[in-house]
């Protein structure tokens, strides 16, 4: 559970976002605000097509949103250029997706270094890349995967390749963690054993986690749960059980008569 | 440092990247070869031409009908005292028809044997040639033993015995050079007679009878320059002898000019020209090149060709790499999303397929180049093992005078065409590279 008086990762005001469709324009956020705190856990449930990955992208700067404002460890990013945006990307923001997205040229280790590789020039690099090499292995050692480093995807289980995509999140110490359901492609076990992992090293690193899942359980362990609706952050109280949605609309009953 | 990293993890991975590699290493290697070979050909033929040719040639100009006829006392005056002449010689010219085992008139029928009826006859002084042409060089370097001269510093000396003719013994016929060439193919061998046949100053050529003029001569030996069409057709007679064969009452035809600086021949016909020009001797003169312009054009100009269309087909293997980094960004746009997201700039990605590309260019441009050089610096052995191989004959030594293949490495110029792949593969690589940079991430991170 965050503390309160914990200082402000994020700040987002009023996000907006838009896409054409065709002849369509689709408002898909149409003002949601968001303030994330120094080693919160947070959960966005939704629908699907609600716009829960556009918001991820959005707080992580892939995307720029159409309206809004979003701060991002004190610094504003509205007049940002792309290469600037992508250095504050490299340096304070990490993504964990749905399909692991590993580079299916590189081996495990090369995959979890290829931020802190990004992140240098040749030179810097040369005199970086021991200590970037030993925590990359500390990091892939904490995850269970000492033994698999020198492994390419391809021979790496699904759970496998959601932890080295984890750690390779988790290199460049980000202030922020964003999880585009990351359990989302595995069966129930391995989805645990990951959950267990994620929260456990977000807050050894007092990484701010935010948590895109459709998974009940998983989003119940999180500090706080949002629910994405109307292109709005809605707070839910998780509590005793998780919310159930009508099978109809989707919102869960704790919305329907708000509290 | 990421691109060149993941450049080369990307070309490893994939065969097309190696094609594009040797596609580059063969196009620049072939141009290399070629402009060398090219280029050892010319510096050959050059030297060939510049033996049969002095450095700069006088040719007086005279009137047919005999108006006028050229002082050779004065030519020899005003050009041999111009500062920039080392040494000068008159030469007669005059063209011959050779009747060879008294049969020549059939072969004026004969389109094959054409090359071998046209005779240019230079009546020379032995002593005087040397100094301005290589004559006792290519007296010399004759192959067949027996073809040679006697004796190189006085070549149309004859030892009676040889002539085998028994009726032509006892005769006191001139004596000729012939080259070596038109030796072999017409069987001829020191001490046999050749006619020669030519017609008078005053020939009439309106349609009267013509009378023609006859000289037994016999072949005192063989020369060889090199040049082909010099080897076959060309005869050489002593000046007294040129005189009493045609009758002519011209005293020479033309004046060969050795210069002090071969360097600044151009000069040296400028002034030799004027000099000429303020005595009233009316004259022409030509340096060797200008003498052989069409004929060196042509090798350059072969040489040039050559080099353009493998030129073109150097920028063909570039554009191989060019479609190569086109399919390559678009089976890559998941990595570009996925390196956007973890912070790679447009920049960055867009440099990440620059990058691949200046490898494959650099790697191809590279090879090639070492390939190239060695090929071309043993062209001959080449050449040989490829001859010997196959049983094929690629270079004909009866055509050129060189029996090896010649060629000139330029490694400066090799360098410039291996920069200019290098240029053009990066120019044509940014096509690929600026759409892999503008693509959106959040678009490249749903490609399926």
């Amino acid at each position: 559970m965050s503390d309160a008086g914990a200082p402000v990762v994020l700040r987002a005001e009023g996000l907006q976002r838009r896409f054409r469709m065709g002849r369509e324009q689709v408002q898909v956020l149409q003002g949601a605000d968001l303030v994330l705190r120094a080693g919160e856990t947070v959960a966005v449930m939704g629908r699907s097509g609600a716009g829960k990955s556009t918001l991820l992208h959005l707080l992580g700067l892939l995307d720029r949103p159409d309206e809004g404002r979003l701060q991002l460890d004190g610094v504003a990013t509205a007049g940002l250029s792309r290469g600037a945006r992508a250095r504050l990307r490299n340096r304070l923001v990490g993504f964990v997706f749905q399909f692991y997205h590993l580079l299916p040229e590189l081996n495990a280790l090369e995959n979890v270094l290829l931020p802190r590789r990004i992140a240098h020039g040749p030179l810097r690099w040369m005199s970086e890349r021991r200590a970037a090499r030993e925590q990359a292995r500390t990091l892939l050692d904490e995850l269970g995967l000492a033994d698999r480093a020198r492994h390419r995807p391809s021979r790496l289980s699904g759970g496998e390749r959601q932890r080295v995509a984890i750690a390779r999140a988790l290199v460049s110490r980000p202030r922020l963690l964003l999880c585009d359901e990351p359990t989302g492609n595995l069966d129930e076990r391995t989805s645990e054993v990951i959950a267990d992992q994620l929260f456990d090293l977000s807050a050894r690193h007092g990484t701010t986690l935010v948590l895109v899942t459709h998974d009940r359980d998983f989003a119940a362990r999180a500090g706080r749960l949002l629910w994405l609706h109307d292109g709005r952050l809605q707070p839910l109280d998780p509590g005793p059980r998780p919310p159930e949605t009508t099978g109809k609309t989707g919102v869960p009953r704790a919305l329907q008569s708000p509290p | 440092m990421y691109r060149p990293f993941l450049a080369t993890r990307y070309l490893v991975a994939r065969p097309v990247s190696y094609l594009a590699i040797v596609a580059i290493m063969l196009g620049v290697g072939a141009l290399i070869v070629v402009v060398s070979v090219m280029n050892g050909f010319l510096r050959e033929t050059r030297s060939i031409v510049r033996g049969t040719t002095a450095d700069v040639v006088v040719i007086p100009l005279q009137s047919a009908g005999g108006d006028f006829i050229a002082n050779r006392a004065d030519f020899e005056r005003v050009v041999g005292s111009h500062p920039g002449v080392a040494a000068a010689c008159s030469r007669l010219v005059r063209p011959a028809v050779a009747k060879v085992h008294g049969q020549a008139n059939l072969s004026l029928n004969d389109s094959l044997a054409s090359s071998l009826n046209h005779l240019l006859v230079l009546g020379i002084d032995p002593s005087a040639e040397t100094r301005v042409s290589d004559l006792p060089r290519y007296l010399q370097q004759v192959e067949v033993p027996e073809l040679r001269v006697a004796d190189v510093a006085d070549p149309f000396r004859l030892d009676r015995k040889r002539i085998r003719d028994r009726k032509l013994a006892n005769a006191d016929l001139p004596h000729v050079l012939v080259g070596e060439l038109r030796m072999l193919q017409q069987r001829l061998l020191p001490g046999d007679a050749l006619e020669l046949v030519t017609l008078p100053d005053d020939a009439d050529l309106t349609g009267g009878t013509l009378a023609s003029r006859t000289e037994t001569c016999v072949i005192a030996g063989a020369f060889r320059t090199g040049k082909y069409d010099y080897d076959v057709g060309t005869i050489f007679l002593d000046q007294q002898d040129f005189r009493a064969w045609s009758g002519t009452r011209q005293e020479l035809s033309e004046m060969a000019v050795t210069a002090r600086d071969p360097a600044a021949l151009p000069a040296l016909r400028d002034g030799l020209l004027a000099a000429l020009d303020a005595a009233r001797l009316p004259a022409r003169v030509q340096t060797w090149e200008d003498r052989n312009s069409m004929y060196l054009g042509a090798v350059e100009n072969e040489r040039n060709i050559l080099a353009f269309v493998l030129g073109l087909f150097v920028l063909l293997t570039c554009t191989i790499t060019f479609s190569m980094l086109t399919m390559m960004v678009q089976e890559k746009v998941r990595d570009i999303g996925i390196l956007s997201a973890m912070g790679a700039s447009a920049v960055g990605v867009g440099g990440l397929f620059a990058t691949c590309g200046l490898f494959v260019a650099g790697l191809g441009g590279l090879s090639g180049w070492l390939a190239g050089e060695a090929v071309a610096r043993h062209v001959d052995g080449v050449k040989t093992w490829i001859e010997e191989t196959f049983e094929i004959e690629i270079f004909n030594k009866e055509v050129y005078a060189f029996t090896t293949l010649p060629s000139e490495v330029n490694t400066r110029l090799d360098l410039a065409i291996v920069a200019a792949t290098l240029v053009f593969s990066v120019i044509i690589c940014l096509v690929p590279a600026w759409r892999a940079a503008r693509m959106d991430p959040v678009e490249a991170l749903r490609h399926e």
